[in-house]
């Protein structure tokens, strides 16, 4: 006995440096499965307004891009108007399924080998975690934790967010995964062999999961590679968004995501 | 008889954490060279302190930097490794430290300096983007990352402790 608490006398530093290290390895693991952990990361309060100050001092520097993009995304907007107007049909608000939040992007990486963003709106703007985000031009990530101010947002740039997607010229099912080597491009899997696929294809959100409408832009096939063994083509996807500058998003609210979940959840799970 | 200059430590805690924290990720190179230099700050932790208590400041500091960049864990993992081998690796690489315990650069200076930090920089690199990489898939591009970063947050780290070493004794 005496010989055993000699020992772990001698070696108390390493045996608190591994408590230590358990600590921190119980830190990543959790982080990975918790879908709201608001404490330890850049959705807290206090984290948040100091992104906050330093995005708002950098902003002016980069004031001339985000007005090119306003611009663009007004273009497309004022021709989407002009197509409905000539169409003339009202649009009855009760029947709308999506509500749109626009939000700044406070702090964003893409260099990592997981990335994630955050927004100036949470709890207060109606957000919640799990909600799609999308870019004027295509999706960008999915909700991972809010506080009252701020969310914490998974870019499509983190292997763990898988979305579901739909080739637009086939109507097939296929399934867009980041593959971490580069910020512009990412993987689309699980196209089955006899589908023709062709460079530019458009990938789009297949709307399956009511996270996102159905028909958002991801990106478009840039290039693709059949093995004569492989049941699914190795597709690589250039995204629509420029992750590398990336200032305004919108958090998708889906008004009938209760109802088809709950009505999902009785026709798998019985009643 | 241990004394702390603990003007210096505020002083290096200023010079490398308070700089590094808000602009964390605006210090990046091409994409891939990365300069955490905040490291600076545990490298430069009195020699000789009782290794629990600057093992408790790392994890602090880590979990600090992990916060802004939402990976908890991951830079304090690498920054309690980085306390617990200092002390011995500066008896490995430089020597006995007897006559202070409070390093600088003018302890290290230029050879010093490399032969100090660019090791345990290069251990703290490997740490935090091979947890962050999720193993050693992709394994060049990784590579290729660690050794960049490593080489920019040195010249960062070196610079900075350069600029803050006690004036009196400077070459």
């Amino acid at each position: 006995m005496q010989n055993l608490l000699n020992f772990l006398y001698r070696f108390r530093t390493f045996g608190f440096f591994l408590v230590l290290e358990g600590f921190c390895a119980w830190l990543i693991v959790s982080y990975n499965q918790r879908q709201n952990a608001a404490f330890l990361n850049s959705s807290n309060a206090a984290i948040s307004s100091i992104s906050s100050f330093t995005h708002n001092t950098a902003n002016y520097l980069n004031l001339l891009q985000v007005n090119k993009q306003l611009l663009e995304e007004n273009e497309v907007l004022r021709t989407q108007l002009a197509i409905g107007n000539r169409r003339s049909y009202s649009i009855d608000t009760s029947l709308r399924k999506y509500d749109f939040i626009a939000a700044e992007v406070i702090n964003n990486t893409y260099q990592r080998g997981q990335n994630f963003f955050t927004l100036d709106g949470g709890q207060n703007m109606g957000i919640e975690p799990g909600m799609g985000v999308i870019a004027s031009k295509g999706v960008v990530g999915k909700v991972k934790s809010v506080s009252q101010n701020f969310a914490t947002v998974i870019s499509v740039l983190h292997r763990g967010l898988l979305i579901s997607s739909n080739i637009k010229s086939s109507n097939t099912l296929c399934t867009v995964q980041w593959d971490g080597v580069s910020p512009y491009e990412a993987e689309v899997k699980y196209i089955p062999r006899h589908v023709s696929l062709f460079e530019g294809d458009s990938i789009v959100t297949s709307g399956y999961n009511s996270v996102f409408p159905p028909d958002i832009l991801i990106g478009t096939v840039s290039s693709f590679n059949l093995n004569i063994e492989d049941a699914f083509y190795e597709a690589k996807v250039k995204l629509a968004v420029d992750f590398t500058s990336l200032n305004y998003a919108f958090v998708i609210k889906s008004r009938l995501k209760e109802e088809k979940d709950s009505l999902e959840f009785i026709t798998i799970e019985g009643p | 008889m241990i004394r702390i200059n603990y003007t210096r430590q505020v002083i290096h805690l200023v010079a490398f954490m308070l700089i590094q924290i808000p602009l964390l990720h605006r210090f990046i190179l091409f994409d891939v060279a990365f300069g955490f230099f905040y490291i600076g700050f545990i490298l430069f932790l009195p020699l000789g302190v009782n290794r629990n208590i600057t093992m408790v400041i790392a994890l602090l500091t880590g979990l600090l930097v992990d916060v802004f960049s939402n990976t908890p864990g991951i830079h304090a993992s690498a920054c309690v490794f980085l306390a617990l081998v200092k002390d011995y690796w500066y008896l490995i690489s430089i020597g006995d430290y007897e006559e202070d315990i409070n390093i600088s650069w003018n302890h290290l200076k230029l050879w010093g300096s490399a032969k100090f930090l660019i090791p345990l920089i290069l251990a703290h690199h490997i740490i935090i983007f091979t947890v962050e990489n999720g193993g050693l898939s992709g394994f060049f591009s990784l590579m290729n990352k660690i050794f960049l970063s490593t080489l920019y947050s040195f010249v960062m780290v070196f610079t900075i402790s350069l600029l803050i070493s006690p004036r009196e004794r400077r070459m």
